[in-house]
């Protein structure tokens, strides 16, 4: 059985999806990536993964948010941890624009909110701290 | 047929008149007695005689006087409960105007019976006093119903009649007082002629009955015309109330910069002001095949479930209203209007009003109102509810159109912003090693490229920032803020930024400081780009100060001190225009939009606060701003 730590990685800038894959593979994390929310979800559908990096504006405005709102309201994805990464300032997807509101009128589906540019230590940072945190959660349950 | 209610308020209003008459008889009382003691006192100085019987008469109508001052005065709390007021008859009870109405009988007879006995002392149907008799029926007819008019002036009329009868019989003495002295020259035969005194009686009787009709007549047509009046001005004031609700309806519309806050709004207001159970917005879709419930107020949640999604095609009646139909239904339970009429039976509801909500040609869909009355709205509701479909479309349409504005800013920023951000992210990657060493004068260039584009990122967020909040909807609804509490939020990050430079940064929050109108974001930009800025212009080591007090003219003055490079004394007149950056600033760094303090200007603009700057090169800047 593989123990290397399974991120999905799902945005539709593949320039930004080749900068994530070296940063997580420098750490030797398996990555596997998608272009738009449907892609993604048939990734996951074939094997869970232990991370997703998702950005919101893709095949459609709110591409990343239905994704993630599809997820949690399946039993067997609902636990997977999401960190979300967009151009989009967080102020403006909490409290903006009424695309957004429709969506966040539920509670707020994902794990972590990063804003672009991302850092690569400050994500590595991110994404240890909630993996460490959910295999605490999982192994509790 | 009005209601009964009308008729009494109406009767009420009008019965107002004779509260506030019924002082006039008493204050005329004392004005007779005084003239006639004086009349008395003239004729004892001119022609030595005392006429004692009318000084008795006199003296008895002064008693009489006296007794109504005093009932007038036991009535006056039940006057004023009702007079003064506002509605004038709305606190004025039937069993106090039965009251008034005996005090009003009560003095006009004595008033005829004295004025009777007057006319027998002096000289029967001949004496000039029964001219007074006439004056007597007009206060009547003005103070008391037209029927008590009439039959005071009969029974004045018989009295005269009797007395006449007893002169002709020579069975009553008469005291001709007046007559017995050269004051006015007397026939003592020609009361004693029946003939002339019976024309002179009829004379009398004639003037008395045709001065109750003239009277009463006038006073029924002043009374249509008045109540006619009253009707207007009711009419009137609904109409104001009516109007002025819608106002504040379309301002509370215009303030709202969700759709959903904004049809609510419209929903319940127009419920209220229409005086109906429910109402409800719903709209097409995109494709102007379906209508979806936007906005229900007053209707179940099981109602609304059975029509979430309504296919035009399948209704009539909606299809109908897509094509610009008015709907005012009196009766649903006359005809077959709907496809499911035992969901509306259910819900109770009995009327309604559907209207198209139209901008110009377009259709947004179909705004409701339904009572639980029968026949509840009349052709002047349907025309109002009319007038309210149309600007609430209007202001469904502005909003619509600012919020896709704002949404285009967003997604074109947006779209700006994320090659910038794939470029910055892959030059990170370079920069940090992740695909292989790099020499410092790569580094070095790499960071340029870096801090070039992290400007070029802040540039497009200043300029997004800075557009939208140039946009109406950006107003938000101002209220009561806790200053302190929003920059303790801050401070963190502050504290943060400041220790990365090594700057010392100070925050001193006087206690108890009052709130001010304003709302969390426009205070939080307000204290980002100030503190930011103060921080940018200080070099490491330096120290940045911020203070919140109470200001002297009320309100809280916020100053940010700073040791940094200041700020050229030329440069202060542009320190707030787009884009503008000192020289010594952009020597000092280049990360910088120019849009910073035109942002903090344009929010105390909008806080109707304001700001000044004082500043020396080399030594630091301290920009003070007034929240009132």
């Amino acid at each position: 059985m593989s123990c290397v730590t399974d991120i999905l990685v799902i945005d539709d800038d593949k320039d930004l999806v080749e900068s994530m894959r070296i940063i997580l593979e420098s750490r030797q994390y398996g990555v596997r990536v998608a272009y738009n929310g449907k892609q993604g979800y048939e990734k996951i559908e074939a094997k869970i993964p232990d991370m997703i990096i998702l950005d919101v504006m893709m095949a459609t405005d709110t591409d990343g948010f239905d994704l993630a709102y599809k997820l949690k309201h399946q039993l067997e994805y609902r636990n997977i941890p999401i960190i979300m990464a967009t151009s989009f300032p967080q102020k403006m997807a909490e409290e903006g624009s009424e695309k957004f509101q429709h969506i966040l009128g539920e509670s707020w589906p994902i794990s972590h909110f990063i804003e672009k540019p991302i850092d690569p230590e400050d994500l590595l940072i991110v994404m240890e701290k909630i993996l460490t945190e959910h295999k605490m959660e999982m192994n509790q349950s | 047929m009005q209601p009964g209610y009308v008729l009494v308020k109406e009767q009420l209003f009008f019965r107002k008149e004779l509260i506030e008459r019924l002082p006039w008889l008493i204050r005329l009382r004392w004005a007779v007695v005084v003239f006639g003691f004086a009349g008395c006192g003239a004729s004892y100085f001119f022609w030595q005689w005392l006429p004692l019987p009318l000084m008795a008469l006199l003296s008895g109508v002064l008693c009489y006087n006296l007794l109504f001052l005093f009932v007038w005065r036991r009535l006056s709390p039940f006057k004023s409960q009702g007079v003064h007021s506002g509605s004038g008859s709305s606190f004025i009870r039937a069993q106090d105007i039965l009251r008034f109405n005996i005090f009003a009988h009560a003095q006009i007879s004595l008033d005829l019976f004295v004025l009777c006995v007057a006319i027998w002392y002096s000289g029967g149907v001949c004496s000039p006093l029964a001219l007074f008799v006439i004056f007597h029926i007009i206060l009547t007819g003005i103070l008391l119903q037209p029927l008590s008019c009439y039959l005071y002036g009969v029974l004045v009329s018989l009295a005269l009649g009797g007395l006449l009868w007893l002169q002709q019989g020579v069975h009553s003495p008469i005291f001709p007082l007046w007559y017995q002295h050269v004051i006015l020259p007397h026939d003592g035969n020609s009361v004693a002629n029946d003939f002339i005194g019976i024309v002179r009686y009829a004379t009398l009787v004639a003037a008395v009955l045709i001065t109750a009709f003239l009277v009463t007549t006038l006073k029924l047509s002043l009374r249509t015309k008045g109540r006619e009046l009253l009707r207007l001005s009711k009419a009137l004031d609904a109409s104001n109330t009516k109007l002025t609700a819608l106002y504040d309806m379309v301002k509370e519309m215009g303030m709202s910069t969700e759709s959903k806050v904004l049809m609510d709004s419209a929903t319940r207001r127009a419920a209220g002001i229409m005086g109906v159970k429910a109402c409800s917005i719903k709209l097409l879709d995109d494709q102007h095949k379906k209508l979806r419930f936007a906005s229900t107020y007053g209707l179940s949640e099981d109602y609304i479930k059975s029509k979430e999604s309504i296919d035009i095609q399948k209704s009539p009646i909606n299809r109908k209203i897509i094509d610009g139909a008015v709907y005012a239904i009196g009766h649903i339970e006359e005809r077959d209007y709907f496809a499911y009429p035992e969901d509306i039976r259910k819900e109770g509801i009995a009327s309604l009003i559907c209207l198209p909500l139209r901008v110009e040609k377009r259709i947004l869909g179909v705004f409701c109102v339904y009572s639980d009355a029968d026949a509840s709205f009349t052709e002047s509701d349907v025309q109002f509810f009319a007038l309210m479909a149309d600007l609430t479309a209007m202001e469904i349409e502005k909003l619509n159109t600012q919020l896709n504005r704002i949404w285009f800013l967003q997604k074109a920023a947006h779209q700006l912003r994320s090659p910038l951000h794939a470029v910055v992210s892959m030059l990170k990657i370079l920069q940090k090693g992740y695909l292989g060493e790099v020499n410092v004068k790569q580094k070095e260039t790499v960071q340029r490229c870096e801090k070039r584009l992290e400007l070029l990122d802040s540039l497009v967020k200043d300029l997004l920032s800075l557009s939208i909040r140039r946009t109406a909807l950006n107003h938000d609804a101002l209220q009561r803020v806790q200053v302190p509490e929003v920059l303790r939020v801050l401070s963190g990050l502050f504290e943060s930024q400041a220790r990365e430079k090594t700057i010392d940064i100070i925050f001193h929050i006087d206690k108890n400081l009052p709130t001010v109108m304003a709302t969390d974001r426009l205070l939080d930009d307000l204290f980002t780009n100030l503190i930011s800025n103060a921080l940018k212009y200080t070099p490491p080591g330096g120290k940045v100060t911020v203070c919140l007090a109470r200001a002297e003219e009320g309100g809280i003055r916020l100053e940010v001190t700073d040791t940094g490079i200041g700020i050229p004394e030329q440069d202060f007149s542009r320190l707030f225009s787009e884009f503008y950056r000192a020289e010594n600033a952009k020597d000092f760094t280049e990360t910088g939009t120019g849009l910073g303090l035109v942002i903090v200007k344009e929010i105390l603009d909008q806080l109707k606060g304001a700001i000044s700057v004082s500043s020396h090169i080399g030594e630091g800047s301290t920009f003070v701003c007034h929240l009132p």
